[in-house]
């Protein structure tokens, strides 16, 4: 074997113990998704078309409704969570030093489970809940049926809070990452100059936080978008979130409809990969437009 | 730009605490007094039946605490595993395709975990890996294997090569550089992925109910019907569990890592 070949060979090895996990199981198990929406492999001999599970699923009003829900939810949450951390993240970052350690109880969330941060949100904005008897005891209301029905609102706002909740520290610990290497001489300078506390904040600070901020908000929207744990908890009856939709048809329903849950996941998975795409497309396009200091 | 009123400071905290810790506080109040109703601002009375509960359910709750503790431990050596010399490699070697790769490796922390495991679902209850803890851990590590491979990828490109060069040059070879000074110098990059890749793992619902289909008892599995339930108490109390237990665990690896340091002479 020539040299180079044979670095190449080595370099193979070295990446095996990953990629073959990677080509097997995950591609494999996308594959396998894709297939028996098609009718494929399916767990009963499946008689229709290749497409028909996808015919059905779109000619579905609630299926679309499903997903602007789904949509619009993790939209929700994924930009509260980094809008909430980066003030959060920034405010901690100035606190003296005195003060810094307390200010790690913002991990709190991150250690809960899903379900756990479900059931905190369940506990504080429910009609019997302690938001409920805070706004009693401050006579804002006179009965439980005053209090905003926020949880069964048809707009979702259950999940966003929770995952807001979760979603805000994750971001705030990518975010502070990128602070403690930040250079303080750079607001200092600025400030000597006269640049006001907002002008130094989205002019300095911000573009520097950048990365950081759109690496959490690419996780954050797509975790929200197809997981499963907190809509199983928090979740109203309808539009539902897509995840419980697939949920139903798999679990819920005969082995006739395995097609239409798969069909609904590779869409999924197809507006996962686009959008990832279509995300770092657009941050690489508006970045090359901004003058590098 | 550390000139704000020390007052503001304050007023600061208070707002991340009445965020993120308030949340906790209410939770062992809840735990504390099952009949705490709307609209007592502050529970009438305090009994102990969840903590009761705790004591005589404490053998399944000890155990669906040691599976999901044992799963979640093995998910990590599974990942550590997985991306050790590939994570090596992507730090200090150059080769074609290296960013599309980079890129393709993380996916499946990102897309939605139910579109792979779903599929690979059939296949692992032909291969009867399904309702296996084996199972379990493999969708698992599949799942979370990411956050490894970035923080060893990181912990390689702090260590750099000079480690390496320097003990082949004093005659060690490949194994010994390997096991006697990179893998030391690794550690605190393992222990930032294990970390991560553990909590994910213990906090995991729906891939332990899909892949473990109830024979594998989790934590997770055994708290969602008391969320559910009327029985707040008890639910809370489990979920503080669940705060504290991976708390103590972090505290007892960070100690462990300090004396093994100061023992070496590192600090």
């Amino acid at each position: 074997m020539s040299w180079t070949g044979n670095r190449t060979a080595i370099l193979l090895l070295k990446l095996s113990p990953l990629m073959l996990p990677f080509l097997v199981l995950f591609c494999g198990g996308v594959f396998l998704t894709v297939c028996q929406s098609l009718g494929l492999f399916t767990p009963l001999p499946h008689t229709g078309g290749l497409v028909d599970a996808y015919a059905v699923i779109l000619s579905d009003p609630s299926f679309f409704a499903s997903a602007g829900f789904s949509f619009g939810v993790a939209l929700a949450s994924a930009a509260g969570s980094v809008a909430a951390a980066t003030f959060l993240a920034y405010r901690v970052w100035q606190l003296p030093k005195k003060m810094a350690g307390a200010a790690l109880v913002y991990k709190i969330p991150l250690i809960l489970p899903h379900i756990a941060v479900a059931f905190v949100v369940l506990v504080f904005w429910s009609r019997s809940g302690i938001l409920a008897s805070l706004a009693h005891a401050l006579g804002l209301i006179q009965s439980m049926q005053e209090f905003p029905n926020v949880l069964y609102s048809g707009w979702g706002v259950g999940m966003i809070l929770a995952y807001t909740l979760k979603g805000t520290p994750f971001a705030m610990l990518l975010i502070l990452a990128l602070l403690v290497r930040f250079d303080v001489r750079q607001i200092q300078t600025a400030a000597m100059l006269g640049a006001s506390k907002p002008r130094i904040f989205f002019a300095i600070v911000l573009p520097r936080l950048a990365p950081a901020l759109h690496t959490s908000f690419i996780i954050l929207f797509l975790y929200s978008f197809g997981a499963f744990d907190i809509p199983y908890i928090l979740s109203e009856s309808r539009p539902g979130m897509l995840s419980l939709h697939v949920f139903d048809l798999y679990f819920k329903h005969d082995l006739a409809r395995r097609p239409e849950a798969m069909a609904i996941l590779t869409l999924m998975f197809g507006f996962a990969v686009l959008f990832i795409i279509a995300y770092s497309r657009t941050v690489t396009r508006l970045e090359n437009g901004v003058r590098k200091l | 730009m550390k000139r704000s009123h020390p007052a503001a400071h304050i007023l600061f905290l208070v707002l991340l605490f009445s965020l993120f810790a308030l949340p906790a506080g209410i939770l062992v109040l809840v735990g504390l007094a099952p009949g705490w109703r709307f609209p007592d601002l502050w529970p009438e009375r305090f009994s102990f039946a969840g903590i009761e509960f705790l004591i005589t359910h404490r053998d399944r709750i000890a155990v669906s605490l040691a599976s999901s503790f044992l799963y979640s431990l093995a998910t990590v050596f599974v990942t550590l595993c997985m991306c050790l010399t590939p994570a090596a490699a992507f730090a200090r070697q150059r080769f074609p395709g290296k960013r599309l790769l980079e890129a393709l490796v993380l996916t499946p922390a990102l897309v939605p975990p139910m579109t792979f495991a779903m599929g690979l679902h059939m296949v692992f209850i032909k291969l009867s890996l399904a309702d296996t803890a084996a199972g379990v851990v493999l969708i698992l590590a599949l799942f979370s294997y990411p956050y490894m491979f970035r923080a060893l990828v990181a912990g390689f490109q702090t260590m750099g090569q000079g480690y390496r060069v320097c003990a082949g040059n004093l005659g060690a070879g490949n194994i010994a550089i390997f096991r006697q000074v990179e893998l030391p110098l690794l550690v605190p990059a393992m222990i930032a992925g294990g970390s991560v890749v553990f909590l994910v793992a213990f906090s995991e619902y729906f891939l332990v109910f899909l892949m473990g289909g109830g024979n594998v008892p989790s934590f997770t599995g055994f708290l969602m019907p008391l969320l559910a339930s009327s029985n707040r108490s008890l639910a809370a109390i489990l979920t503080l569990i669940f705060l504290v237990l991976p708390i103590l665990l972090f505290f007892l690896l960070d100690w462990c890592l300090m004396r093994s340091y100061r023992k070496k002479g590192m600090i």
